[in-house]
């Protein structure tokens, strides 16, 4: 019998991690991962100071 | 920082780059301990377990495997009645919620106890070492000296606040104390523990497809730890890496490319747009068909890639590298498996171990080098050439290779104008955590999850197992909850950078 469990949060520094699997007989079957937070760091980066990027970057 | 290094073709000093060697390679082998001892030693060990030891035993157990000095049958009766007083108090801290007394725990008493041991006084070892942090970086985490062109730290022998003697004579012996819990504690424990758990080569196996961008680089830019690219476990065949070749899909990820979210896209040309079409919180289970994830999913030639402890390692073992291959070696004889048992959740484990003592036996060189080149009279930390934007071109672009303890780790960058046009960061668990791509290709936690046992799906320590053998730096509590949503079981772990 398949059955679907979830695993959530797995927490992170950078980020929470979910995870979803198919247990049939014993066994995961097929598994999903999400993360289920934004991070958005890409967005704040655009128009600084590129000298200043590693800062910023440095706390993924 | 390379990123824009490179986009500006900036060549950062000799010093700078032993420096950054020095910062990331303690930072390597402290984190590795960590992951070990407080985030995943607990999925093998029973704590409550060792309350059942014999002092004795487990002290002719600990001198059998180690010269590790604390190992006599009094120390461990302390730590046992340490240990006992902690769960009589009823407030397990750390150890709370375990799945305590599961099955699928192999560990004799003995060896629960001195796991514990080891738990414990890898607390005190970590705040100890990292210590280079604090004199190389000013503060830990997130080391405050880097700079681009160089790093930001005076060398001066005869300053009382640069790096000088003294500091040096310091930073060395943290050095020597690293590699000394390296060597007689951890990989000796890491043997012992995966000797009663042989089965766990046989699974979590995963993509067999491997990253590594490649770290520490020497004076004339050899990479102690080769990039390439393996592709279907064959450990005969090291591709050259070509980042040119990464590209990002957002088919089932919570995001959406202008030109429509079927095709990838090269992190120079990356996009961030977030588009969530999950279901609203709380929710039982996520609409997997479709997007289910913020990460999106970075894919190498189209293929899917495990990075980290794993990937470095084969590639380092394919590339021939002494250092890596004569200790995988050893450490598969010593377990009576062959190279096939890499590819697996135990081998995930033991690969960590294995480049957390071959970069612990470097430090002390490095130091030397660094020592030897301030002896001759260079002090320069920093190539100021390309500080001034008006230097700059128009407009430029680079990228960026780290390989971060948990995996590579990519920036690119697009400068316009003297400011970030673009900035894309691809980072170790956005290839190993990654969602499906639009061919519908699992990442790799996803793939290696498939064939792990599930004894009791209440408690689910199977999937743990491999999880953290990937090390997702889990920050402080794993939340289980089952198909109605109740939480089943929490598992507390110590906090962690």
């Amino acid at each position: 019998m398949a059955e679907r469990i979830a695993i959530d949060p797995v927490t992170r520094i950078e980020g929470h991690l979910r995870l979803e699997a198919k247990v049939e007989n014993g066994r995961v079957t097929e598994a999903w991962a999400s993360s289920t937070m934004f991070r958005g760091l890409e967005i704040i980066m655009k128009g600084r100071d590129p000298r200043e990027a590693w800062l910023m970057a440095q706390r993924i | 920082m390379r990123s824009v290094e490179d986009a500006l073709g900036i060549r950062i000093p000799d010093n700078a780059r032993i420096l950054r060697n020095l910062i990331a390679g303690i930072q390597y082998v402290q984190d590795h301990v960590i992951h070990f001892y407080h985030l995943h030693a607990l999925d093998w060990v029973d704590v409550t377990g060792a309350l059942q030891a014999d002092p004795a035993a487990t002290a002719r157990l600990a001198q059998s495997i180690s010269d590790w000095p604390n190992s006599s049958p009094e120390y461990f009766q302390a730590v046992k009645d340490k240990l006992a007083a902690f769960v009589k108090s009823g407030q397990l801290g750390p150890f709370a919620n375990g799945y305590w007394g599961h099955p699928a725990y192999k560990l004799p008493p003995e060896a629960n106890l001195m796991a514990v041991a080891h738990y414990l006084e890898a607390l005190d070892w970590q705040r100890d070492v990292i210590r280079v942090h604090a004199i190389l970086g000013s503060k830990n985490p997130h080391p405050q000296t880097y700079l681009v062109g160089g790093m930001a730290i005076t060398l001066d022998p005869d300053s009382e606040t640069a790096i000088n003697a003294d500091k040096l004579a310091l930073i060395r012996k943290l050095f020597v104390t690293a590699k000394q819990f390296v060597d007689q504690v951890y990989i000796p424990d890491l043997l012992a523990v995966a000797s009663f758990y042989k089965e766990w080569a046989g699974y979590g196996e995963g993509l067999g497809n491997f990253l590594a961008y490649g770290e520490f680089p020497d004076a004339v830019g050899t990479l102690l730890f080769p990039s390439g690219v393996i592709l279907n476990r064959d450990l005969s065949t090291l591709h050259p890496l070509d980042h040119q070749k990464i590209g990002e899909y957002v088919t089932h990820s919570w995001y959406k490319y202008g030109a429509g979210d079927q095709a990838a896209k090269h992190p120079w040309d990356g996009e961030t747009q977030p588009n969530y079409t999950g279901p609203k919180p709380p929710y039982e289970f996520l609409e997997t068909d479709g997007k289910y994830s913020w990460l999106k999913a970075p894919r190498y030639d189209d293929k899917a890639m495990e990075v980290g402890p794993l990937a470095r390692v084969l590639v380092a073992y394919a590339a021939g590298r002494p250092e890596v291959k004569t200790l995988v070696d050893a450490v598969l004889a010593k377990l009576g498996v062959g190279p096939e048992a890499l590819f697996s959740t135990l081998g995930r484990t033991a690969a960590r171990g294995i480049e957390t003592a071959v970069i612990a036996a470097k430090l002390v060189p490095w130091l030397d080098e660094l020592a030897n080149r301030i002896a001759d009279g260079d002090l320069k930390v920093h190539n100021g050439d390309k500080w001034d934007p008006a230097t700059w071109p128009k407009e430029a672009r680079g990228w960026g290779f780290h390989e971060a303890p948990r995996g590579a780790l990519g920036h690119w960058v697009q400068i316009v104008g003297g400011k970030i046009a673009n900035y894309q960061c691809v980072v170790p668990s956005t290839w190993n955590a990654s969602p499906r791509d639009a061919k519908g290709q699992p990442g790799a936690y996803e793939a290696a999850l498939v064939g792990t046992p599930v004894t009791d799906p209440e408690q689910p320590i199977e999937i743990l197992r491999t999880i953290h053998s990937f090390d997702p730096c889990m920050a402080c509590a794993v939340h289980l909850v089952d198909a109605r949503g109740r939480e089943v079981t929490r598992i507390r772990l110590d906090g962690r950078m």
